[in-house]
This record gives structure tokens, C-alpha cells and sequence, in this order.
């Protein structure tokens, strides 16, 4: 009977004492000397660079999966001429940077903008949305082609046939369709690119993960800082991904 | 323009395969305005192919093809506004699945025609009156049937008010106690006057509504003639034996 009331003493004891451990590390790590702020303005660098890498990328990824499925529709019935050659090369284009950008990662990628192609600039931010934003682009392509190729062939006859050219056949009837068929393939892209970005810390950028490891030097306590920066990244994935959720219900209307 | 010809084929041919595979080998073919023209043959024949070319979704190797006098094949002609004049109903529908009924209708007359909203959605609630599906009109394909989405396919093409209208197999994509509904609408255009193009295995249908069928093979024209003569008095050997296994 004893036996078991020390144990239970202890126990709490042992709670207790890890509580105020607990609570003197995170005053340690957030409180002093307002340290919290490197989260905070860390937090900040990481949702710009996520938010314009992620419109940037869009866009590059919708043009790029235009030119790549209209090549692949469209290339066998041109007639030859200029147009024709033109187009090849773009595509060819097309193809070396999805291959270049697939093939090597984005921590490389990120240092190759930022201390070769952007050697002379200083805003590393910029450098940083772009390469993040060309390099999500590459991912982004894919998916939206083959969202564009999984719509039937006739959805596009009868939007030519009733008249619309090729870029309103596209435009109104085949994205619409491929977008809500992509979504959650373009939801995984979006979550992927906002942990990347962890890796801005490379070329100087204080970002959210860079944050953490700045208080993790000054304090050296890893525990902290780290975990805190895990907690902050999973509870955006959460939110992002609970929006998209909506999104995709909203979207799915037309088939009930 | 002689004999007011609405469509005008000249030696249309369609190769694949460097000239391995000659699907239309040579139709010449003249529809007027008003006529209704079915085309029966087995499949393989080119049928399909044939119509599909008269709006240039398929595109012939050689030939030409003219809409009212304009030659279509010629890479200087806008398709795309001669495509507005040409109505098609496909097998398996084509209705767009992301957008009401309504939207389904209205889509190309406001964007292609500048249609306001309310003049396009005026017409097409009257269009759906006429094939019976008003109360769909905020539905989405997906929740219609196979003949109720068939006529609102036919419906979406006339709401451009084409000149013709092109129809490959529309009833055979369907369950068989829907095929009636949707050739009673067929029926009621051609009795409106519509120039029909109806590539199909209904041969009732043609008895009933044609003004010449057209039966090819192997890419060409083997016979035609009023509905009376290729069924009643078929020329050609193999007429009699495509109608022999279909009759």
C-alpha cells in the first residue's frame, strides 16, 4: 500500500518538476528577449514566399500543360510552315525545363538562382518566390496535363462543334473540368511547396524554420524552438487542407 | 450558287496511314436546303467519318467541302464560324458536366453570338419547353437520363440556330425504351424543315423521315435513293446484304 503511494508521489513530483522544465524552456526560448518574434517574422517570410511561389507556379504550370497537351492533340494535323516549327520549339522548351526542374532538387536550384543568376541581387525574398515558383511550375504542368488529358475527347468536339475555337474550347469546357478532377493532386503540390520553402534558410532568408534554428542557437535547447516550428507548419497543412476540402464539395455539385 | 445546294462535297477522301487505310475514298454529295439525308452502312463503312467531315472534325485528306457556296477545307475560311451554322448531336452526348442544363444551352450563343443573358436564356427555356425538359433546366447532366440527355444535346446545337443539323448515331448510346423519345425529336425538326444529316442504325427512322438515304461501304457511296428504292428495291449486291441482316 505505501509502496504504491510513493510511487504516486513521485509521480507527481516528477510531473511537476517536468511541468516548470517545461515552462522555464519555453520562457527561455519565447519569452526572453522577445525571441518569439523570429517565429513570428519568420512565419511571415515563409506564407510570402509560399503565397507569390504559389501563384507563380500556377500560372507557369497551366501555360506549360497547355503548350505540352495542344503539341500532343493538335501537332500530327498542323500544316507545315513557320507555326508548325514554332511550335515545336516551344514545346521542346517546355520539355527541357520540365526535365531539368524534375531532375535536380530545389535546394540546389535555390542556390543556383540565388548565387549564379541572381548573383547581383539582394533581395533574396524575390530570388526566392521565383525559384520556388519556377520550380513548383515544373509539378504544377504535370498534374494539369494529365488533368487536361482525362477529359473525354468529345467534351472538346462539342465545344468545337458548337463553334468555340481551340483556346475557348480549352478555356470553358475542358480546365473547368480538369481543374475539379486535379484538385487534390494540386493540393499535395501546394502542401509540398509550403515545407520546401523550409529550405530558404540556404540563401539567408529568415524564414519560419530559420526562425526556430536562430532561438535554438542562442538558447541551445532544441527541443523548444523545434517542436513549436513543427506544431506552426502541421497546423497550416491542417487549415490548407481543410479549405481545399470545402473547395472540392463545393466543386462536386454537379455530380450528385 | 445553283440548285440552292446547302452542302456540297466534291471527292472527299479521308487517308490514315499514308493511304493504307482509306476511310472515305471519294464522296461527292449534295444536300439541299431543307432535305433530310440518312446514311446507313455497316460500321467501318464511314459514315461517321463522313459526317464528322462536314464540319471538318475530321479533317480530308483531300477534296472539298462547301457550306453555302464557301469552301470549308480552304485553311483561310474561318471554321469556327461556319461550324456555328452546323449543329451536331453526338453518340454519347457531349453534354458539359460541369454546368446546368441551362448553362449547357446558353453557353454558346452568349459567348459566340453575344447573346445577352437574358435573350440566350429566354430561347433556351423555350427550346427546353419544346423537347419537354423545362423542369431540368437547373439540373446537371449527370442526373438525367440517356434520352433526356440526349435531347438536351439536340436542343443545345439549335440554340445556335444552325442552317443544319449533323447527327452521328444519337439513339445508339441509348436503353432501347428511350430511343422513341429521342427520334420523336428528330422527327418534329425535319417536319419543321431543318436540313438533317442523321448517320444511323434506326431504319424505321429513315422510312419514316428520310428524303434520300445513302448507304456507304468502304468509304464510298454504293447506293442512293428515295427510302422506297434502297429498301424496297435495293441495286446494289451489297445493299441487299447489309439490309438483309439488318431488317
Amino acid at each position: 500500500m505505501s509502496d504504491i503511494f510513493t510511487l504516486f508521489s513521485r509521480l507527481k513530483t516528477g510531473i511537476i518538476l517536468w511541468m516548470s522544465d517545461i515552462k522555464d524552456d519555453f520562457i527561455l526560448n519565447f519569452i526572453v528577449q522577445d525571441r518569439w518574434k523570429f517565429i513570428v517574422s519568420g512565419l511571415k517570410n515563409t506564407l510570402i514566399i509560399t503565397f507569390f511561389a504559389l501563384i507563380l507556379g500556377v500560372v507557369l504550370g497551366i501555360i506549360v500543360a497547355i503548350i505540352r497537351s495542344s503539341y500532343d492533340k493538335t501537332y500530327g494535323d498542323m500544316r507545315k510552315g513557320l507555326k508548325k516549327t514554332l511550335f515545336a520549339i516551344i514545346n521542346g522548351i517546355c520539355n527541357v525545363y520540365l526535365t531539368v526542374i524534375r531532375g535536380t532538387p530545389v535546394t540546389v536550384q535555390l542556390m543556383i538562382m540565388y548565387y549564379i543568376i541572381f548573383a547581383s541581387s539582394r533581395n533574396s525574398l524575390m530570388v526566392a518566390i521565383i525559384a520556388f515558383g519556377i520550380n513548383s511550375g515544373a509539378y504544377v504542368a504535370e498534374i494539369v496535363r494529365s488533368g487536361i488529358m482525362s477529359i473525354d475527347e468529345g467534351q472538346f468536339e462539342a465545344g468545337r462543334s458548337l463553334g468555340f475555337n481551340y483556346k475557348s474550347s480549352m478555356w470553358y469546357i475542358i480546365i473547368p473540368q480538369a481543374f475539379k478532377n486535379v484538385l487534390p493532386a494540386l493540393a499535395n503540390e501546394f502542401i509540398v511547396l509550403l515545407k520546401e520553402t523550409s529550405v530558404a534558410g540556404y540563401v539567408t532568408i529568415r524564414d519560419l524554420t530559420m526562425g526556430g534554428n536562430i532561438i535554438r542557437a542562442a538558447t541551445y535547447s532544441a527541443f523548444m524552438p523545434l517542436i513549436a516550428v513543427a506544431i506552426i507548419y502541421l497546423v497550416m497543412v491542417m487549415f490548407f487542407t481543410w479549405l481545399v476540402g470545402l473547395l472540392e464539395r463545393r466543386l462536386r455539385k454537379s455530380e450528385r | 450558287m445553283k440548285d440552292n445546294f446547302l452542302i456540297e462535297t466534291r471527292d472527299v477522301k479521308k487517308y490514315y496511314k499514308d493511304g493504307t487505310i482509306k476511310a472515305l475514298d471519294g464522296v461527292s454529295l449534295s444536300i439541299k436546303q431543307g432535305e433530310v439525308i440518312v446514311i446507313i452502312g455497316p460500321s467501318g463503312s464511314g459514315k461517321s467519318t463522313f459526317l464528322r467531315s462536314l464540319n471538318l472534325l475530321e479533317v480530308p485528306t483531300s477534296g472539298t467541302i462547301m457550306l453555302e457556296g464557301v469552301d470549308i477545307t480552304d485553311p483561310k475560311t474561318d471554321i469556327n464560324l461556319h461550324r456555328q451554322k452546323m449543329g451536331m448531336v453526338f453518340q454519347h452526348f457531349n453534354l458539359f458536366p460541369h454546368m446546368t442544363i441551362l448553362k449547357n444551352l446558353t453557353i454558346a450563343p452568349m459567348k459566340l453570338h453575344k447573346e445577352s443573358r437574358e435573350k440566350a436564356e429566354k430561347k433556351a427555356m423555350e427550346l427546353l419547353e419544346r423537347v419537354g425538359l423545362a423542369d431540368r433546366a437547373k439540373a446537371y447532366p449527370a442526373q438525367l437520363s440517356g434520352g433526356q440527355k440526349q435531347r438536351v444535346a439536340i436542343v443545345r446545337a439549335l440554340a445556335m440556330n444552325p442552317e443544319v443539323m449533323l447527327f452521328d448515331e444519337p439513339t445508339s448510346a441509348l436503353d432501347p425504351e428511350m430511343v422513341g423519345e429521342v427520334l420523336e425529336v428528330m422527327k418534329e425538326l425535319a417536319k419543321n424543315g431543318m436540313t438533317m444529316v442523321v448517320v444511323t442504325h434506326e431504319m424505321g427512322f429513315a422510312k419514316e423521315v428520310a428524303d434520300r438515304v445513302i448507304f456507304m461501304d468502304e468509304g464510298k457511296i454504293m447506293e442512293t435513293g428515295t427510302p422506297e428504292e434502297i429498301f424496297d428495291n435495293p441495286k446494289n449486291e451489297r445493299t441487299k446484304a447489309f439490309l438483309s441482316k439488318v431488317l
